[in-house]
This record gives C-alpha cells, structure tokens and sequence, in this order.
C-alpha cells in the first residue's frame, strides 16, 4: 500500500498544528461558531446528539495491523472503547470532546491517518473496491488512481468550498463493488486492446432526497488525463451548482436539471480551455504511486490446500463460513476472507477496540499485513493462504467477528441514526438488530440466500435504502418513529432504485413486514434465483400484497 | 472604511485604499473607484476615459469571463463572498490570472475570513478587506501554515509531486 | 412548560439550564411555565458563546414519575443511545433516568420551539 513520504507527513502534521489554533481561536471567542462550524467539518468533527463525532478517513478503505492497533488506541484512550465503520469506509468515534480532537489528531498522524475534508463541503474520503490488489478481474489496481486524486483534491484552494459535499468512487472491475453508479463522479478503468487505460466517467449520481443513478459523460478517458478532467467537472459544479438550496445543490442536481449531454459540454469546453499539462501528474509520480501498490509477498502455493479442505469435511460451521465468508483471489492457493461486523443482535457495524487488534494481529501474520473496509460495513483480510483460512477463523470466531453471513439477510447496512445522529428522524439500529435475530438461523438465512436489507434513518440516506434489495427508511410520523419500505434497488453494477411498497409501518411491525416479503421470495422463487432476480420477474404486486392485504 | 491587505513578497501589508467602493445607487465620486460589474458595462467606457483607476466588482453568480476584454485597462477587479461559504470566487480568481493572464490586483471582498488566507493567496488574491478584523500579521501567518502543496495554483508554490520529481533528478534516479 | 438546552463546546455534553448555571442531568433543568423567563433565559445563553454551541428552548410535559421532553429526539438526548444502555447518561440510573425511559404517549416531532407551529388556542 501507497507509504507516506515526508511531504505527505508534513501536511498530516501541519494540518492538526492548523486545527489545534483554529481550536484555541474558537473557544477564545475569535471566531464565532458558524465561521468555526466549516473548519471543524473539514476536520471530520460533527457535533451529535451526545457528543462530538470524529469520522477518521480511511483513504480506499486500506488499513494495516499498525493503523488498525492506533484506532483500538484512539477508540480506547479518548472515546468508548470501539468504533463504527461507515458506508464511506470510514471510521467514526461517537464520544468525542473537542479538547481531545487536537490531539487524536497528532495520534493518527504517527500513522499516517487523519481525520482530513470527511466532512464539509469539498471532495470527501475517496472510496475503491475493496478486492482491489486481490481480484483477478481487474485491470489496474484502482486504488493507485485513488491516491492520485486524494492528494490532488487535498487542501485544494479553489474547491473547499464547493456548493455541497463531493464524493468519488473508483472502481476496475465489471463487478461493482465501489457503487460508482450512486456517487457523484463515479470512475471505472478499462483496458484496451493496446493495454492502453481510460476511465469510463459517471457524473451525478447519488442518494439521498433524490436519488439518481450517473449518466456516463466520458466513455474512454486517456487516464494520464484524469486529474485534469476532474477538474473541469468540478469547476463546472463550484460554478453553476446551485448555492439557495441544500437539498438542490449535489451534482446531480445540476446534472439532471442541465441533461447529462449538456452537462458534458460545459465540462469539455472548460476541460479543453484548461492547462491539462499543468494538472496532470507526470509519469515519474504516476509511476512512484504505482509501485507502492505493486503486489508482495505472494508466495507461490498449491491451488488446492489440503489443509483447508480437510478442515472444511470435519467442521460443519467452518464450512459454512467457507461457503459464506471467502472469496475468490487471484493468486493460486490464496483467499479473500470477510471478516463480518453484524453480529445478530450487535450494531451493525461497530467493532470494538479488542475486536480492531485482533484484526490487526491477523493481517499482520496472515494476510500481508493489509485489511480492508468495505462500504457494507465488513472488514477483509484481503490476502490470506487457504492453508491459513483454518486458524484464521478460528482467531474471528473467538472475537465474534466470524458470523457466516456476508451478503445473507443479517449482513444488514445500518446508519447510526438516531440513537446517535443529530440529523435523524428515526432509529435504525434496533431495527436492523431485529431483523437480524429473527433471522439468525444460519441454515434458513443460507436458504433465503443473498438478501441486501439497507436501513436509514433519514432521508439523507447513509445506509443507502434507495439501493437495498429490501430498503427500510425511518420517517418521524407524528412524532412516532415509523419505517417505509422500498423494494428491488441494487448498488452493484446492475444498480438500481428501490420501488415503495406501500405507506410506512409503525417500527413493530417492521421485522414482521421483511418476513412476508421473505416468505413471497421463497414461494415464487426459481431456481438459482436470488431475492432481488424474483422481484425483478415477478414484480412488485405479490411482495406489496403480502404485506398490505390484512393491514386493514 | 476596512483596513485593506495587500499580499507582497510573500506577506501580507496593512494599507490604505486609494479606492471607493461604490454601490449602484450611489453618484460616483472622483478618484479611484470600484463598480459593479453592471454598472462597468453602461459606464465603463466614459469612466476610463477619464483620469483615474476603475476597478470591478463581480457579484459571485456573475462570470468573470465578461470582463475579459476590458482587463488590461483594470486596476483592480474585486471578487466577491456573499457568505464566506460561497467559494465561487476562487474559480474567478483561477481564471482571471490563469486563462485570462491578468496581472493586476485581485481583491476578496465581503465575508473575507482569516481562515480561508491560505486558499486565497493560493488562487491568485493579492488584496483583501477582512471581515473578521484580522490583521497583515495573522494573515501572512495563515497562509504559510503549510510547508507544501499538493496542486499547482496561480501562486508560484511548486506542487509536491514536482518536488518529488525535483529530489528524484537530484539524487540522479 | 419549556426547558432550556444546548452542547457544550469543550467537550460536546448534553447540559441543561438551571437560574445561569449548566447541568448535566435532565431531571435538575429549570422548567420554565413563562415564555417571557424562557426566552430570556435563552438570550442570556445565546451570549455564553465560549462555553455553549446553540442553546435551543424544548417543550416538557409531565409524565409518571416525573418531567420528559416531549419530543423522542430530546428523550435520546437526555438518556443517550438505546443500543448501548451503559452509554451516556442513563448510565447513571436513578428515579429520573427510570421516569424518561418510560415516557410514553405520542412524543412531537422536534424539540426546538423555533420549528414547530404554535397552536393558535392555549393548548400547550
């Protein structure tokens, strides 16, 4: 993975010095709090319903064991002893003190993590699929590109202070396991016949209050012209986002209200006025990034591993979690291994700081000392022999970080709502608990299959409900907490929206509402169809009956 | 009327305003002033005409582009914050001493906050009217917060990647 | 009745108002039946810049056992996450923290006053 040099140091650490006077100015009363409300942000630090809230960026969702061992540290030293991964891939600390933040600050950067632009309104945490280095089906490893554009986008003078939040997702392979659709610039490389890269370009897709799926502006962009592309589209978007409403002023906005061709042509004339030499990387600096990301430590092994396979025929719960919990890697002989944050009955989620070092210990002996954060809040250990995979599993299942469910209907994404969120309308948490327990039997969740339940609890959408196969969304209904559900949306590269059901559902009778439409699925399901392959032939109207016939 | 800023050699100096900035609806003084772009487009011509130095203040939903033809003959064209959030004004700056190769003084004007020195100075501002009541000390010390930069802008900082590359020439790689 | 609330900026607390002192229980905030005390109560808060980030008026109601927000956000506020009963403060147990747990009856949506609709009778 990409290794900070000293320049990049020196920013992490002049950055928290910054932070650390903004701080003193601020509780001196030099600024007030809506001029200190954007620097605060900026530094990832929200104030929630409880306390301040960090959200430490974790750049592609790339850790190691060192990374991991000094967010336990965080997490225990300054907060409540765990943390939550986000659907950004980041990490949030709920139980913050302001006081404390200058210094968290200087702790991460020993690191080299930081807590820099995961909030406010500029480009966020860049985000890439996170089998990157470790699938065989991509063409470039994504997150050498990501890197580029998080150091570009770093501190970027003409773009802290967009008209709202921006987001870039980076993907190399058909498989969508970045969302690129749903983001506001999402990137796919491809190939050519030449062994020439390009990026296929989306713009403007996103969730939230109006969920839109990214039109393609540029099908094959030369890839040595990425960073300049990028920053005609955002310089478009600085200048003609709208600025009067916060719910109007994404990208998508502008794009859907422009059309997405026109759109295109605003950004290529800027794009073609523009000094794209002087924005551009060299290829010295392309190449430096590149190599960092270079694979190693792979040793060459068998294909077949006896030893896994013999564990697999004596343990029934090992095999399951094989069948569940691995997949395919592209060197011989090797997995990927999921490491599950949804415990039935835990917050989905949330890992303790124990749970964080024993994740580091594993990828530091087993996994090339590297771990990854997906955006449906699972870890990985990317890179781990199959010969291994036995005691690994063992080590997750003792820190309960071994549920065989990755992808079945308890893998459900959450947000933290409002047990915690000070924008939340409802709770998402218990429902998502719930859910899970009804549906903790490991063989009926296996039988129902891959199942993508996606809870918010608010319309700004963070447990992306807009593309859960089931898609729960917690509305105030009276000053009660009640719950629509949504059917049929897809992050995946067969991305789309989720259809209403019907009206909301007071919260008990949620988990009653997911069980019917479970039970219509395996009534009309066909072979090797999956929840979401059954809706999409069979329509809505059986799955809206289920639930709405006897709600008289 | 503001303290006025002004970014020379690196730091910023406090100084006095030769100009008036002046509202629509307000009869133009003599001497050096500052208009709205609209009212440069209906009295520009005259105003040059005569003997003193205009300046023009571009709201931040106008495009500075307009001014385009016009900028050799400007002293000043003033970009202006509504909000400090409205970061419009950084693209303009960009442009105008990028694209439209213009050398004389860029002014932030408005909701200027010390906070935001560093992205000024970076896009090309070389004057400002603090809104905060910051001081030439606090903001030369802003704006040098960072020992590098990531990105190439209109000020002369050499970008991280090309020092990197300068290092690399250096230690013969 | 009303009750006077705000973060604190050093460390994010959930405090409450009591005659221009902070607590941080629910149970000791001043209850205001005055609008005329609350609001000013409020301005003085709105003042204390260095110390507070928003203060904001809420509605209170009586309940068995005690006093609660009517609103379910501001009970969160007041109790703290329900996934985690031994987080914030109804960690520290008590009559109080019982008497907000148990607060039943359809809460109001919001907290703060400045969003909801006044009813135009003397309903409170």
């Amino acid at each position: 993975m990409y290794r900070y040099d000293e320049i990049d140091r020196q920013m992490l650490a002049d950055r928290a010095a910054e932070f650390r006077a903004q701080c003193q100015r601020r509780l001196a009363g030099e600024i007030t709090e809506d001029q200190f409300k954007p620097i605060r942000l900026m530094n990832g630090l929200y104030l929630q319903l409880h306390a301040y809230m960090l959200r430490i960026s974790i750049p592609y969702g790339t850790l190691n064991s060192a990374k991991l061992r000094m967010l336990a540290h965080v997490a225990r030293t300054y907060d409540r002893g765990y943390g939550h991964f986000t659907t950004r891939t980041n990490l949030q600390l709920h139980w913050i003190k302001l006081r404390d933040a200058p210094d968290i600050l200087d702790q991460l950067a020993k690191v080299d993590l930081h807590a820099i632009q995961t909030s406010g309104n500029c480009i966020r945490n860049l985000t890439a699929d996170p089998h990157a280095g470790a699938s065989a089906e991509e063409v470039d490893d994504p997150r050498i590109w990501a890197e580029a554009i998080r150091q570009w986008a770093t501190f970027h003078p003409e773009f802290s202070f967009l008209p709202r939040k921006f987001k870039i997702a980076v993907t190399a392979a058909k498989t969508d396991r970045a969302a690129i659709k749903v983001y506001d610039i999402g990137l796919r490389l491809h190939r050519g016949d030449d062994g020439a890269l390009s990026f296929e370009v989306l713009v403007g897709g996103g969730l939230g209050r109006t969920p839109y799926l990214g039109p393609v502006i540029a099908e094959r962009l030369p890839a040595r012209h990425l960073l300049s592309y990028l920053q005609a589209i955002l310089r478009v978007f600085n200048r003609l986002g709208r600025r009067d409403n916060i719910w109007k002023a994404r990208i998508k906005v502008l794009v859907a209200t422009l059309g997405a061709a026109e759109f295109a042509r605003h950004v290529g004339e800027e794009w073609e006025a523009s000094d794209k030499a002087a924005v551009d990387l060299p290829d010295g600096e392309l190449a430096r990034i590149r190599a960092a990301f270079a694979p190693r430590g792979f040793e060459t092994v068998p294909p077949v591993s006896r030893v896994f396979e013999a564990a697999k025929a004596a343990d029934r719960a090992f095999a399951r979690f094989a069948r569940n919990n691995l997949k395919a890697h592209k060197q011989p002989g090797y997995a990927i291994v999921d490491v599950s944050l949804k415990a039935p009955g835990e917050t989905p989620g949330d890992c303790s700081a124990e749970q964080m070092e024993v994740v580091a210990d594993l990828a530091q002996r087993y996994s090339i000392d590297e771990a990854r954060v997906s955006y449906e809040q699972n870890l990985i250990l990317p890179h781990v022999k199959l010969d291994d995979v036995p005691e690994v599993w063992r080590a997750l299942d003792k820190a309960g970080l071994a549920s065989p469910n990755i992808g079945l209907i308890s893998d459900i994404i959450a947000c933290p709502g409002l047990d915690y969120c000070a924008l939340a309308n409802a709770r998402a948490i218990p429902v998502a608990q719930s859910i899970a327990l009804k549906f903790q039997d490991p063989d009926l969740a296996e039988k129902i299959g891959e199942l993508k339940v996606k809870i918010s609890g608010c319309i700004n959408d963070c447990g992306h409900h807009h593309v859960g196969h089931i898609g729960i969304l917690g509305i105030d209904k009276k000053g009660e907490e009640y719950y629509q559900l949504t059917i049929g949306g897809s992050g995946a590269e067969d991305a789309s929206l989720g259809q209403i059901l019907g009206p909301a559902l007071p919260a008990d009778k949620v988990t009653g509402a997911v069980d019917q439409l479970v039970g219509v699925y395996l009534r009309e399901r066909r072979e090797g169809e999956r929840f979401i392959d059954t809706f999409r032939r069979a329509g809505i109207a059986a799955f809206k009956e289920a639930i709405y016939a006897d709600a008289a | 009327m503001p303290t006025l800023l002004r970014w020379r050699k690196d730091a910023a100096v406090a100084g006095d305003d030769p100009f008036t900035a002046v509202a629509d609806d307000q009869t133009i003084p003599r001497g050096d002033v500052i208009i709205s772009l609209g009212r440069f487009q209906s009295e520009g011509e005259r105003l040059l005409g005569e003997c003193r130095q205009i300046g023009v203040r571009v709201a931040s939903h106008e495009a500075v582009e307009t001014l385009a033809d016009d900028l050799p003959r400007l002293a000043v064209v003033a970009l202006e914050f509504p909000k400090f959030r409205d970061g419009r004004a950084f693209s303009a700056a960009l442009i105008l001493r990028e694209r439209l190769d213009y050398g004389a003084e860029v002014r932030a004007v408005g909701d200027v906050l010390l906070e935001q020195a560093k992205f000024m100075v970076r896009c090309g501002f070389d004057a400002f009217e603090p809104a905060d009541g910051s001081t030439a000390a606090q903001w030369t010390a802003a704006a040098h917060r960072f020992r590098h930069v990531y990105q190439r802008a209109a000020d002369a900082r050499t970008p991280a990647f090309a020092e990197r590359a300068g290092k690399a020439g250096a230690d013969g790689l | 009745m009303k009750a006077l609330t705000a973060n604190r900026l050093i460390d994010g607390e959930v405090v409450f108002w009591n005659a221009g002192a902070w607590v941080e229980r629910f149970a000791g905030a001043e209850l205001f039946e005055d609008d005329a005390a609350a609001e000013s109560a409020e301005a003085r808060a709105k003042a204390q810049v260095t110390l507070l980030v928003e203060p904001y008026l809420i509605d209170v109601e009586a309940v068995d056992g005690g006093v609660a927000p009517v609103s379910y956000r501001e009970r969160v506020r007041a109790l703290g996450p329900s996934n985690k009963p031994d987080h914030g403060k109804q960690a520290r147990g008590g009559e109080d923290i019982e008497a907000l747990m148990h607060a039943h009856g359809a809460a109001r949506s919001t907290g703060r006053l400045s969003l909801i609709r006044r009813p135009t009778a003397s309903s409170g």
